[in-house]
């Protein structure tokens, strides 16, 4: 018997594997398709303190291997997402986690207090890849200083574990996390997705009205891998990794380079229960490689 | 609503670009209602990656009908799909035309959209009176004729754009009249998006009621990444995929 299980530090996964933000909804929509205790966590769609319509159509486009989406965080705002988690912590005891959004630190601050020390959240992940009004749309994952000062101030506030989760669109990752470490962060998370663009060129205008859109899926694997090496090379908190995620040969992948969990994303979009086929095949793979447990495993990457 | 691996029974093609596929769904064949659509996997490898959506166009349980257009590289893969073949198929999803009865309803197919209006027909025809505007390019995009002589309809009008079928013109050409004569009290009606609105133009002013099956990009097909929105007049952006595909025309926000 392999042993699946993972920890945290401050908590114990049954498994490595964890749906990741917009592409799990509140995790109910799943219920039709599998048991949510099978998974080692979840987490919910971002939220902001208030409503919010997401961006005009166009959302979406498909590349090759990949999907470009520019959704804009709708949702329903944090009083209503909390009748949501109370809802879904009924049907399942596996942790919940929230995908904290903010246009401003202040908003940040707003919706992790909203939501710290409730029996239903286990962890909140900071979503710092939301473009900040007060710095000129520019996102706090995007400046090593932001990410401290923001993580910081949360920390003192909070007392529910914090995930940090990494934006790949800087040229010193390694600098933000280790802000992120420093203020206290839990845990980090990476990648959300790359900016890329798509253009027409009958019309000449971008597909996407915000013109910049978020690339995920396959076709990211390798360079998130390369990032979640780099980061957790260079922190001493755990590291969730995420991107392009499709089986438990990818997972593997991850851990192997440094990862103590994974996220799994777009995938869900094509296979709803594609989290339950990944733990199997993980399972699978570390019987055939005779890896007894996944701690063995973890960032040992010979180089 | 389950995403089970199906088995391709048949795939014909009926003329042109147009295709019937005949797929073995136990499940979905027992619940689908006119309106709902299924996501197939055209692919077995990560590209293209995403499902693709078809309204269904017939249940013949244990069998699902879907009538497709290839109009890019998805539809292109589902046109080689061989009996025997086996695909991951999404269903059913969406919701459906209203319940009616003892009604006369004009149903309106622009090409492809006949796909939901004809599983429509064969549900409702028992209750209600149907009628039927079908409308094409050109005969090479009229088809399936032969598969609408079973239905029991009380008016048939064609159109194409080219006057190669039916009359010249299209789905709206006599559109007023229609409703007016043969006592249309609502319609259902499936096509491009220039077809909705001009068809909406007439039914709002008739104050006829008007159910259209609306398409849109999806990434999944059943509510999760908010992809496929359309702007409504008092509910924001809704889903298409859940909320819809069919709407009150009244609701949406043209
Ligand atoms: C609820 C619903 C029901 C549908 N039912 C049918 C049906 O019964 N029969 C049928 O032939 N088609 C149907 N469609 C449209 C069908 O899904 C698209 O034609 C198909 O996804 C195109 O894939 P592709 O890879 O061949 O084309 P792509 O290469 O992806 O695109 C080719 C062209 O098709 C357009 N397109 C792509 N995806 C969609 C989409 N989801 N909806 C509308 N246009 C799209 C693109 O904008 C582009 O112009 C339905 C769509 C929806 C949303
Ligand atoms: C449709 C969609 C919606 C997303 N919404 C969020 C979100 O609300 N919050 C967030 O932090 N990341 C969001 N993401 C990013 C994913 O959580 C993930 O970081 C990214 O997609 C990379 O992983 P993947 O390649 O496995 O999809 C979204 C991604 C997609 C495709
Ligand atoms: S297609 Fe994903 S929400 Fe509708």
């Amino acid at each position: 018997m392999v042993d699946l299980s993972v920890d945290l530090g401050f908590i114990c996964l049954k498994n490595p594997v964890i749906p990741a933000s917009g592409t799990f909804g509140y995790g109910e929509e799943f219920l039709p398709f599998f048991n949510l205790d099978l998974l080692g966590a979840f987490i919910l769609k971002g939220i902001y303190k208030n409503k919010r319509m997401g961006n005009p159509p166009p959302r979406i486009q498909e590349t090759p291997a990949g999907l470009l989406n520019s959704i804009g965080l709708p949702g329903p705002g944090m009083k209503e997402l909390k009748k949501i988690i109370q809802r879904v912590y009924q049907s399942t005891s596996t942790p919940i986690i929230i995908n904290v959004c903010g246009e401003t630190d202040q908003e940040y601050l707003d919706v992790a207090e909203y939501f710290d020390g409730m029996e239903e959240v286990a962890i909140l992940e900071l979503n710092i890849s939301c473009p900040n009004v007060k710095s000129g749309g520019r996102c706090p994952a995007q400046d090593d200083k932001h990410t401290y000062r923001l993580v910081k101030q949360i920390k003192q506030s909070v007392s529910t574990p914090i995930m940090v989760k990494l934006s790949p669109n800087v040229t010193d990752i390694s600098a933000i996390a280790i802000s992120a470490e420093e203020a206290g962060a839990d845990c980090i998370s990476l990648t959300n997705t790359f900016l890329g663009m798509a253009l027409d060129l009958e019309s000449r205008k971008p597909v996407f009205p915000n013109i910049v859109a978020g690339l995920s899926g396959p076709a990211i694997k390798p360079l998130a891998l390369r990032l979640v090496w780099e980061v957790a090379n260079n922190v001493h908190i755990p590291v969730i990794g995420m991107g392009g995620i499709t089986t438990g040969q990818d997972v593997l992948e991850f851990i192997l380079a440094g990862a103590t969990a994974v996220q799994i994303g777009t995938i869900n979009l094509v296979e709803p229960a594609a989290s339950i086929r990944i733990i199997k095949e993980i399972k699978e793979t570390m019987e055939q490689l005779e890896i007894a447990n996944l701690k063995e495993l973890t960032g040992k990457l010979q180089t | 609503m389950r995403d089970d691996i199906c088995n391709i029974v048949e795939n014909i093609q009926i003329q042109g670009e147009y295709y019937l596929l005949k797929i073995h769904s136990e499940y979905i064949s027992a619940r689908a209602i006119p309106g709902n659509f299924i996501m197939i996997s055209v692919s077995s490898t990560m590209e293209p990656l995403l499902k693709r959506p078809f309204g269904i166009f017939e249940t013949d349980p244990p069998y699902i009908w879907i009538y497709y257009q290839v109009v890019g590289k998805g539809s292109r893969l589902v046109s080689e799909f061989k009996p025997g073949d086996k695909i991951s198929v999404l269903g059913p999803l969406g919701n459906s035309f209203p319940p009616v009865t003892n009604q006369s309803i004009l149903m309106i197919a622009g090409g492809r959209g006949i796909a939901p209006i004809h599983f429509a027909i064969k549900k409702y025809q028992k209750e209600n009176k149907i009628s039927l505007i079908y409308g094409a390019r050109s005969k090479h995009n009229l088809n399936l004729l032969d598969l609408l002589k079973p239905l029991t309809l009380q008016v048939l009008l064609l159109y194409s754009d080219d006057g190669s079928i039916g009359k010249r013109g299209n789905v709206t050409t006599d559109l007023r009249k229609t409703i007016q004569k043969s006592g249309i009290s609502i319609t259902f009606s499936c096509g491009p998006d220039n077809m909705f609105k001009s068809i909406y133009q007439v039914t709002r002013e008739l104050k006829t009621r008007d159910y259209a099956s609306l398409e849109a990009l999806m990434g999944c097909g059943f509510g999760i990444c908010y992809s496929c929105v359309i702007q409504t007049r008092k509910s924001g952006y809704q889903k298409v995929c859940t909320d819809g595909p069919i709407f009150d025309m009244d609701e949406i926000a043209w």
